[in-house]
């Protein structure tokens, strides 16, 4: 019950942050990098859930992100439908191996985890672009639209996190992580 | 990881095969449904979005007020608070009065729109406007202001439709160069720098063309394209001749990432 209710409290997190994350402007120091909030959102999913919980949630990131950002131009489609699920489903499941070192207390796992699964979801779109349009332009830009979302989702993370743990009657585990610290 | 856990992995990425597999007017109709039920978010937070940006301006002007005028009384900013507002709205009644115009002189059919967000993706340049197929909008028509060419729709939902800019490497366009015979296809670059109001590239010009800075680009409007005869894109910026043809980069009319009120062109008059 309580996992469901924290999936289902995650889904809707992500859900919002799709269209709430378009009127956070550019970051123009970091080469007009942007604040990428589902990725670092499903990060603690997939840390947080069970693993019946964090695939579904997956499924769920990959296909509204994909629905956000479908890009078809004269009947053709950029990036089809469902990649991201097999992206986020591949990443979660990497991510849930973490699962119990996360839980023993190491909430600096969220923030890593965060930064990578955000640049490499850039990486990947940014490559499957690039096979499409034929011709891979590699420069500065690109290096710091990569990173520098990766690097923003390390700085907001901690604040995810904080919320997360912080509204613990819908998150689940967030108690167990309490429990853990104060043994300690 | 359990036998269950792979099962159910397994069974995760066919869906996503399956659902790869679909053809694009499909994935179109669901990303039409989706973008009607993220809709009131869009609207809602263009409305605040708006509402802040008044306030910090607001406060801005009131700031240099108060720098220049230390002496003054509270009644004395108040006033000049008050009268400051009145003139912002007489700035935007003269905005909306020069596009009121535009729309009745236009030889299109037109119909106005608000910009409701932009695009926070990375590699794409698109944004949002209010106005969908039950406003009679289609897809593949042209965006436009007073000033000159914004993009094209490419998904329309029921009030809401995205438009791709020419900003996006995506979005080639016929185009004739002022004051010369020269014709090519304009397209963004894959990545703009951000911060400025981007660039364009026009390309398959002959390399003997004799280009100068702030010749201006015009849609040539060739066969039965998307963009009709005559509509301003840009000016040039340089031209480069290349080892089989010729390239000009070009600055864009409007800047995409600053443009609220446009206008969707849905016919002829």
């Amino acid at each position: 019950m309580r996992a469901t209710l924290g999936g289902l409290a995650l889904a809707l997190a992500i859900f919002l942050a799709l269209p709430i994350q378009e009127f956070v402007p550019p970051f123009q120091p970091l080469f007009g990098a942007r604040l990428v909030l589902v990725p670092m959102l499903f990060c603690y999913g997939a840390l947080a859930l069970p693993g019946w919980g964090m695939l579904l949630l997956a499924l769920f990131t990959g296909f509204v992100t994909d629905l956000m950002y479908l890009h078809v131009v004269g009947g053709q489609v950029e990036i089809a439908l469902g990649w991201s699920m097999v992206y986020f489903v591949t990443f979660g499941a990497l991510a849930h191996g973490f699962q119990p070192a996360f839980l023993r207390g190491h909430w600096w796992i969220h923030i890593l985890l965060s930064a990578a699964g955000t640049s490499m979801f850039l990486a990947l779109q940014y490559m499957m672009i690039s096979f499409r349009r034929e011709g891979l332009v590699f420069n500065e830009i690109v290096l710091w639209r990569i990173l520098g979302p990766g690097l923003l989702a390390a700085i907001f993370a901690p604040l995810v996190h904080l919320i997360a743990t912080w509204s613990s009657h819908f998150v689940p585990q967030a108690g167990l992580i309490r429990a853990y610290r104060t043994r300690r | 990881m359990n036998r269950l856990l792979i099962i159910l992995i397994i069974a995760a990425v066919a869906v996503a095969v399956l659902l790869s597999a679909l053809g694009s007017r499909s994935m179109q109709k669901l990303q039409e449904t989706f973008l009607g039920a993220v809709a009131p978010i869009l609207r809602t937070g263009s409305s605040v979005q708006r509402q802040i940006g008044a306030v910090g301006s607001g406060l801005k002007t009131l700031d240099q007020l108060e720098d220049e005028n230390r002496q003054l009384s509270t009644q004395n900013k108040e006033l000049r608070a008050a009268n400051q507002m009145l003139r912002g709205y007489e700035s935007e009644n003269n905005k909306l009065r020069a596009a009121l115009e535009y729309r009745k002189n236009s030889a299109f059919q037109l119909v106005p729109a608000r910009v409701i967000s932009r695009d926070a993706s990375t590699w794409w340049n698109t944004v949002k406007i209010n106005r969908g197929f039950e406003d009679g909008v289609e897809t593949d028509r042209p965006v436009l202001t007073d000033v000159g060419l914004i993009g094209k729709t490419i998904t329309v939902a029921k009030n809401e439709s995205i438009v791709l800019l020419i900003t996006d490497e995506t979005c080639k366009i016929a185009v004739k160069i002022e004051g010369s015979r020269e014709q090519g296809i304009c397209s963004g670059l894959r990545v703009q720098e951000s911060g400025q109001g981007g660039e364009l590239q026009v390309n398959f010009l002959s390399k003997s063309a004799d280009l100068q800075p702030g010749q201006k680009v015009y849609t040539a409007g060739v066969g039965n394209g998307v963009f009709p005869f005559g509509l301003p894109v840009g000016e040039v910026k340089s031209f480069q001749a290349k080892t089989l043809d010729g390239q000009a980069i070009v600055i864009p009319a409007v800047d995409p990432s600053k443009v609220e009120d446009v206008f969707v062109v849905v016919g002829a008059k």
